[in-house]
């Protein structure tokens, strides 16, 4: 038994093979891409019906007698949509705070990620990357009570101005304290996809710019931030999706006033039982996302995501 | 032009570079040579200004210069991994330098296009860096070091990762544009030799210390310690004992053999000594044949290998203690070739034979010896 002589490791892997030999033959090899694929395709294809689901709905009206949705086709709902202001205005402000989160949020982002790939110091990368991860542990809901324990009127930052005789404020159930809960919550997504992208530019790039006669400002802006193309594309297109579709923190620290298109949304199922309605809403918003991120894409190309290397 | 007095960098406790003191003249090519490690890439960040020294100074044309940040130093820098920016073209790496620099804007076309036909590249000016091999890529590098009239360019090891016919064309390459341009150049390579091929002035470095500054000939002919024998070369070395010594030859026993070395050292009688002779200065003959050089010992052929313009030969000496000597023999095929196993005399000259005074060396890493060199 000459083979004895081997690994223990060598030999469990020779009958793992010689197993996976009889449970999936050679033959099969050609179907092991799909087979890997299977489970992803079966996600996918349920909310593709789930979305059929969505579009069947919003093109059924609600009938007032029996709050059911009528078996008529009609666009009666995307013209409520369009007649009534408080949409435009909900979907505008929807727009406009997903635009601004994504500014400030990746504007953010950039240093402290920048900080990560560059210190010297193992002990800082470390502290950054702690901080970086402790917030995903803290859920979205628990994190925007937090800030109203913080921001509320007899909260933290109140009691502050109150010990120091100065006036209080109300900070809670405005529009910006909605885009400070989203950019503190969208913060760390957009460093994590930051991370990577600036960490694929090598330090000689930076030297050589310096080299050749560039100031740090002038390296960042013809260099660094150049090469850090499609990680900023990508943190951008992230940012600027899961605000578009937020619902906790509108909800939360704008308290009615500055409502997101996503409670809308939920209003229209859960508050006037109008799924139609609803649909309709949650179509304009997929088509909206969808046809923004494709000019992006269109814009900036695919490739800068990095699918294809560098272009 | 150069100048660099005292300099001393400390990692921890680790010295990179210690008390390191050289200059280049005007004009000069000169390469810091050495094993990964010995701190020539130390030495180069800290004249390009990525590093400062913890002691001594860099003087550039009369200047001191180790407190100025690099971009506002004059020097051309090509990297290992030639840093062309992926989003720019070649010309606009090429005109990257001219403005940041804050050249006349009217003047930076002409520049370009000068240096890239400096290069040979005038027709891929419009091409990106992954459109152009690497040796087209080397050539962005170095016309983008050079295109602003730097006092100073250096080479960071930037042909290391060409292959081997490429490599030998681009020093050559580099070597026509540095004097064309007559720039003062400071190249850093483990290569000893892209060094004797391409430079002026040759810097041996190890363990963070100068081991010698000389041209290439006499780093080759006149090593001044083991060390540079055997990093220089292909060396075989052996212990000994001096018994006697005048101004022009040195007596030596070593293990049952007697021989005759170079003169000069002033060792003293009685000195223990590290024999260094050169592979390619040890003639390989029959037993039997009739004496050529003052030294002769008899050996059995232990390893061959044949390399097309020369044979390698291991051999085996059991009257020098054991000592396995690496033997160059050229032109094997038109005279005898020993197969392994077989006895043979080695034969050399006196003056070939340098007797270095015995003490702790570094040690040569097996890696940075040249392409069919054998083991000792």
């Amino acid at each position: 038994m000459s083979h004895m002589k081997y690994p223990i490791s060598w030999r469990l892997l020779d009958a793992l093979e010689a197993a996976a030999a009889v449970l999936w033959p050679a033959r099969m090899r050609r179907l092991t891409a799909w087979a890997l694929l299977a489970p992803a395709l079966f996600l996918v294809g349920v909310l593709v019906i789930g979305l059929g689901y969505m579009v069947e709905y919003s093109l059924h009206e609600l009938d007032l007698s029996t709050y059911r949705l009528k078996e008529a086709y009609s666009l009666t709902n995307y013209q409520t949509i369009l007649d009534r202001p408080v949409y435009a205005r909900v979907l505008g402000r929807t727009l406009l705070g997903a635009v601004l989160v994504t500014a400030i949020s990746v504007a953010l982002a950039f240093p402290y990620a920048y900080a990560i790939v560059r210190t010297p110091s193992a002990m800082v990368r470390k502290a950054l990357l702690v901080a970086l991860f402790l917030p995903f542990f803290i859920g979205q809901v628990v994190r925007a009570y937090g800030w109203l324990i913080v921001l509320g009127r007899e909260g933290l930052v109140n009691s502050a101005l109150a010990g120091m005789g100065l006036p209080t404020v109300d900070l809670l159930f405005t529009y910006p304290a909605v885009i400070f809960g989203l950019v503190q919550y969208m913060l760390p997504f957009a460093i994590l996809l930051l991370v990577p992208a600036l960490a694929a530019i090598p330090e000689d790039m930076e030297l050589a710019s310096e080299s050749l006669g560039a100031r740090w400002t002038s390296t960042f802006r013809h260099v660094v931030i150049p090469m850090a193309k499609p990680g900023l594309i990508g943190a951008s297109v992230v940012v600027f999706t899961l605000t578009l579709t937020d619902f906790a923190m509108p909800e939360i620290l704008g308290g009615g006033t500055s409502d997101f298109i996503a409670s809308a949304i939920y209003d229209s199922f859960f508050q006037i039982s109008n799924p139609g309605l609803g649909a309709a809403l949650s179509m304009v918003l997929v088509t909206l996302g969808s046809l923004i991120v494709a000019g992006v894409f269109l814009v900036a190309g695919t490739g800068t995501l990095g699918v294809r290397g560098a272009k | 032009m150069v100048e660099i007095a005292g300099v001393s960098r400390v990692f921890g406790t680790v010295a990179a570079v210690s008390n390191a003191t050289l200059h280049v003249d005007r004009g000069d090519f000169l390469t810091v040579v050495g094993p990964s490690g010995c701190g020539k890439t130390t030495l180069l960040r800290m004249i390009a200004g990525f590093d400062r020294p913890d002691a001594g100074e860099i003087r550039i044309g009369g200047v001191r210069m180790d407190r100025v940040p690099a971009w506002q130093r004059s020097i051309g820098m090509v990297f290992q991994k030639l840093a062309l920016f992926p989003h720019m073209t070649a010309a606009e790496n090429v005109a990257y330098p001219l403005k940041m620099r804050r050249f006349d804007p009217a003047r930076i076309p002409g520049l370009v296009d000068d240096y890239l036909a400096l290069v040979r590249l005038a027709e891929f000016k419009d091409r990106r860096p992954h459109e152009l091999s690497g040796g087209q890529q080397q050539r962005v590098a170095i016309a983008r070091a050079l295109v602003f009239g730097p006092d100073l360019l250096l080479l960071d090891e930037p042909l290391s990762a060409l292959d081997r016919k490429l490599r030998e064309d681009m020093q050559l390459e580099f070597r026509r544009i540095q004097q064309e341009l007559g720039v003062t150049t400071i190249n850093v390579t483990h290569d000893q030799r892209e060094a004797l091929v391409m430079s002026d002035r040759i810097v041996v470095m190890e363990g963070g210390v100068i081991q010698q500054a000389d041209d290439p000939v006499s780093l080759y002919r006149r090593p001044e310690n083991p060390f540079v024998a055997r990093f220089i070369g292909v060396t075989s070395m052996f212990p000994g004992r001096v018994t006697a010594e005048t101004p022009e030859a040195v007596t030596v026993t070593a293990g049952e053999a007697t021989l005759k070395a170079r003169g000069g050292a002033a060792l003293g009688a009685g000195a223990a000594v590290e024999c260094a002779i050169r592979a390619e200065q040890i003639a390989i003959g029959p037993r039997d044949g009739a004496p050529r050089f003052e030294n002769a010992v008899d050996g059995i052929v232990r390893q061959r290998i044949f390399e097309g313009e020369r044979m390698v030969y291991a051999v085996e000496v059991p009257g020098l203690g054991g000592a396995v000597l690496n033997v160059f023999d050229h032109d094997p095929v038109s005279h005898s070739v020993y197969d392994e196993a077989q006895p043979v005399r080695l034969e050399w000259a006196a003056r070939d034979l340098i007797a270095f005074p015995a003490g702790p060396a570094p040690a040569v890493t097996t890696e940075h010896k040249p392409t069919g060199s054998l083991t000792t």
